[in-house]
């Protein structure tokens, strides 16, 4: 329990830096340690396998793409740029509620199933049993997305491109 | 209660003194095979054979003024070294290097993290064995460490494709992601003399594996890293004396532990090399010892590779690496991949 509380409380610290800090390159470290404490709680869980995969792909393919980039293009010049606008602000708490709504639902609504997942047989095998049978949907929902991101970012990639060439 | 602590710090105390103990012998071996290979002499002043030079070189290190520059980042700077070194340690916690034996009626495993998921957390603390690099980099505040930290960067998350595409490929080759298995699944031979190595399984996976710890461990030819002629040293230009050695140490161990999680996987692991079995068959006790003695023998092999490959190859020029990465390994990777599946669904239909 305590270990549990332990935790959640560094993953919140960590959380908060990434939004807070000034400078950029610490907030991106933010949150490769907001990632490694997840994984920390995936283990403490009991789930080993979910675990590794957070620290492989997450924390080491993921986060250092993002610090990656923030070196590359030297974001540090760019500290203290937060405008203070207020639609800005009203459309970000309307966001914020927005989503804390959807969680409360999500959890409020599925708080047995969440807690009576499986922990005895963590294996990687029961874990793809459930995600291509019970779970199969949000997976294919996530994927979708994932496409869609993936398209999204190659538009706007040779959209770029093409104003380059006009130029 | 106390056993377990007791057989948890027992183990960490080997896993650590290992490699550490053997770090001076291979920085030995390293300079006097560059030596052999470029017809030099190499260091052989300092006691029999040169031996004792890597600890006039630890001297060295320990008494060298330390110079802290002052236009560092001071808490990045210093903890860059330490977290490279931390994780580059990390995976060795997971490689058994023998079977589980029984002492004293309990059955005792030689790695300190027990778990069938061993091989993906050696992979993701090697996988994190960038972060130490990258912090360096931008520590320094220093145009070269920059360009040898982002480098460093781009060249591991690229080779980390291709080496998961074959780790995927033998993990379904074996059944199983427990190293124990895939060891058992080694031993023995074929036709009665050659061993059942994954290698001879599968050279594919093994030769794309082979190339992405060459650019893991950031060796030659994919020290882009550091690149003397072009960068000077890269990311550990403003290192000095002990923190210059940490870094230097975090290189050759993240190169033992790659090595090790190789020959796990194509080489048999612990499974005795041929004609050790007739001292086991005498003798049952030595099992163990053997099985540990295969596994040095086999890694030290490979660290011989290491420094045979630096020596003999010319460093890879920036988008020949990318390409190499990207257009050739991990297609050939994923087509290896399919392959393999293909052949290991109709082979257990």
């Amino acid at each position: 329990m305590a270990a549990d509380i332990l935790l959640t409380f560094i993953t919140v610290v960590f959380a908060l830096m990434v939004v807070f800090s000034k400078r950029t390159v610490v907030a991106a470290f933010s949150l490769l340690m907001t990632l490694l404490s997840i994984a920390m709680i995936y283990f403490q869980l009991g789930t080993v396998f979910l675990s590794a995969v957070q620290v492989l792909i997450n924390a080491g393919a993921i986060a250092i793409l993002f610090v990656f980039v923030m070196m590359l293009i030297n974001l540090e010049n760019f500290t203290n740029n937060r405008e203070k606008n207020k639609t800005k602000l009203i459309i970000a708490t309307f966001t914020v509620l927005v989503i804390l709504g959807v969680l409360a639902l999500v959890i409020n609504n599925n708080i047995e199933t969440l807690s009576l997942v499986n922990l005895a047989d963590n294996s990687m095998k029961a874990l793809f049993e459930k995600l291509f049978t019970t779970y199969y949907l949000p997976f294919e929902m996530a994927t979708v997305l994932l496409l869609a991101a993936i398209v999204a970012c190659v538009v706007i990639a040779s959209h770029g491109k093409k104003a380059e060439e006009k130029q | 209660m106390l056993e377990a602590i007791i057989e948890i710090l027992l183990k960490t105390a080997v896993i650590l003194a290992l490699p550490l103990g053997a770090l001076p012998i291979i920085i030995h071996v390293e300079r006097r095979g560059a030596a052999f290979i470029q017809k030099r002499l190499g260091p052989n002043r300092v006691g029999p054979l040169g031996l004792l030079q890597p600890l006039a070189d630890v001297a060295k290190f320990m008494f060298k003024e330390e110079v802290h520059p002052s236009h560092v980042r001071p808490f990045f700077y210093t903890a860059a070294p330490v977290v490279a070194l931390v994780v580059a340690i990390l995976p060795l916690a997971c490689i058994p290097i023998f079977a589980p034996i029984e002492i004293f009626g309990r059955s005792v495993y030689p790695e300190v993290f027990k778990s069938d998921m061993g091989i993906f957390f050696a992979f993701a603390a090697s996988a994190l064995g960038s972060y130490g690099i990258l912090l360096a980099g931008w520590a320094s505040n220093n145009k070269y460490s920059m360009l040898g930290a982002i480098r460093a960067c781009a060249q591991m998350v690229s080779y980390e494709l291709s080496l998961s595409t074959s780790l995927v490929a033998m993990i379904f080759l074996y059944g199983s992601n427990d190293i124990h298995v895939m060891v058992a699944e080694q031993t023995g031979y074929w036709f009665g003399f050659l061993p059942k190595w994954g290698f001879f399984l599968q050279p594919v996976a093994a030769m794309l594996f082979l190339i992405g710890i060459f650019a893991e461990s950031n060796r030659l030819p994919f020290d882009l890293a550091e690149g003397e002629s072009e960068i000077v040293a890269g990311y550990h230009i403003e290192y000095s004396s002990m923190k210059f050695a940490l870094f230097f140490m975090a290189e050759y161990i993240h190169m033992i532990a790659l090595s090790a999680l190789f020959i796990i996987m194509f080489f048999g692991g612990y499974s005795l090399l041929p004609g050790m079995e007739l001292i086991a068959d005498r003798i049952p006790a030595s099992l163990a010892i053997l099985q540990a003695l295969s596994l040095i023998i086999k890694v030290a092999s490979m660290i011989w590779f290491f420094v045979w490959v630096r020596w003999s190859f010319p460093r890879f020029r920036y988008d020949q690496l990318m390409n190499l990465g990207w257009e050739r390994l991990l297609p050939i990777g994923i087509a290896n991949l399919i392959v393999t599946v293909l052949f290991v669904y109709f082979r257990n239909h």
